[in-house]
């Protein structure tokens, strides 16, 4: 998998996909319908709440589902974790996108423990979208399941070349890490590192 | 505890997307370009009265922090989509403002209402003014890593 940008010259087919598409703003989630029809997708499910969304699970197969994390009731997060637990088996696995606005402090373990393939946070273009479709599409990470996640393997295996050797690039690092020269980073010190944050402009 | 069990999920997804057929990313991103362009003149008319709203309450001064967080979320949902960045960035600022300060039990409405121009402020220039605009949303930021913990000290 390549954190590069895709080259405009690849090609993807999505007309057969069944794309499940969840948000309570109906204007965000025509606008996000309009992107899916824009990319190619001709079947479309759209819900606008998490409950709608379980409802559409436990009746028909799917091949993606885009979830907003933010709304009343059951959020994207806790629908997730529904369905990597108590979804029917057919659809437990689905591949799911999240896509987050803001990340409140209530929910930055939610979003890490849920379960998701990917989380895209606002604002973000077509381009974007349509690269995580591609590099879920291509995900190679085992699913991990335990007592207390069952989800996409949350470690991105980059073993980087063998001990000694250098890389093809500049800031590639080696495989072998060795033994760790500082203390472990307190759990709330990694929180931190996966709660979206602002960028400057 | 048991052990966490390790498997592999195939995807149709994944055989899907290199059928014959399709569209290059190129045409995909200018397509879906031209459908959201369809549907911005809702959009936008969404987005300003979510940001009237929002100044409504300001206002007013009796809303809960739960529900000026949950407006302004619905700013970002709409303008996110458009890649609106300073809008969303001043809204960012909101949001986490108003999150922290209901975490905090408190109120600042003065803070809020600041805010609250600022985004009528952004919504209304061009965007070949928001450039000069940034100043404003550091001024926000300023604002909101102001509004430290108590407790956290």
């Amino acid at each position: 998998m390549s954190g590069f940008a895709l080259s405009p010259d690849v090609r993807m087919n999505l007309e057969r996909s069944v794309v499940l598409l969840v948000d309570d703003n109906a204007q965000a989630l025509d606008v996000l319908a309009s992107m899916f029809r824009g990319f190619g997708v001709h079947r479309q499910v759209k819900s606008s709440s998490a409950a709608d969304a379980q409802q559409v699970v436990k009746s028909r197969e799917l091949d993606l589902i885009v979830i907003d994390t933010a709304m009343p009731g059951m959020d994207g997060y806790d629908f997730v974790r529904w369905l990597r637990t108590e979804a029917p088996e057919g659809t437990r696995f689905t591949p799911v996108i999240l896509l987050t606005g803001h990340a409140a402090r209530a929910t930055v373990e939610k979003s890490r423990d849920c379960g998701a393939n990917f989380v895209i946070s606002k604002p973000f273009t077509p381009p974007v979208l349509l690269q995580r479709i591609y590099w879920v599409a291509k995900d190679e990470r085992q699913f991990v399941s335990c007592e207390s996640y069952v989800g996409p393997d949350r470690r991105f295996k980059n073993l980087g070349p063998p001990a000694g050797k250098r890389g093809r690039r500049k800031d590639d690092l080696s495989g072998k890490v060795g033994a760790a020269k500082e203390p472990n980073m307190f759990q709330d010190e990694i929180d931190m590192l996966l709660k979206p944050s602002r960028v400057p402009l | 505890m048991s052990d966490p069990e390790f498997f592999k999920v195939k995807y149709k997804l994944t055989d899907q997307i290199s059928r014959e057929g399709g569209m290059t990313m190129a045409l995909a991103n200018e397509r879906a370009g031209r459908e959201m362009k369809a549907l911005e003149g809702k959009s936008r008319e969404a987005v300003a009265a979510t940001i009237d709203a929002l100044e409504a309450m300001a206002k007013a001064r009796t809303a809960p922090m739960d529900a000026v967080y949950d407006l302004a979320t619905q700013v970002l949902d709409i303008a996110g989509l458009y890649d609106q960045r300073l809008l969303c960035e001043a809204t960012y600022a909101l949001c986490e403002l108003t999150d922290r300060l209901r975490s905090q039990n408190r109120v600042d409405w003065k803070a809020i209402s600041v805010h609250v121009d600022a985004l009528k402020l952004i919504w209304a220039a061009p965007p070949r003014a928001h450039a000069g605009m940034k100043s404003l949303v550091e001024g926000l930021w300023a604002i909101v890593e102001h509004m430290k913990d108590p407790d956290a000290a």
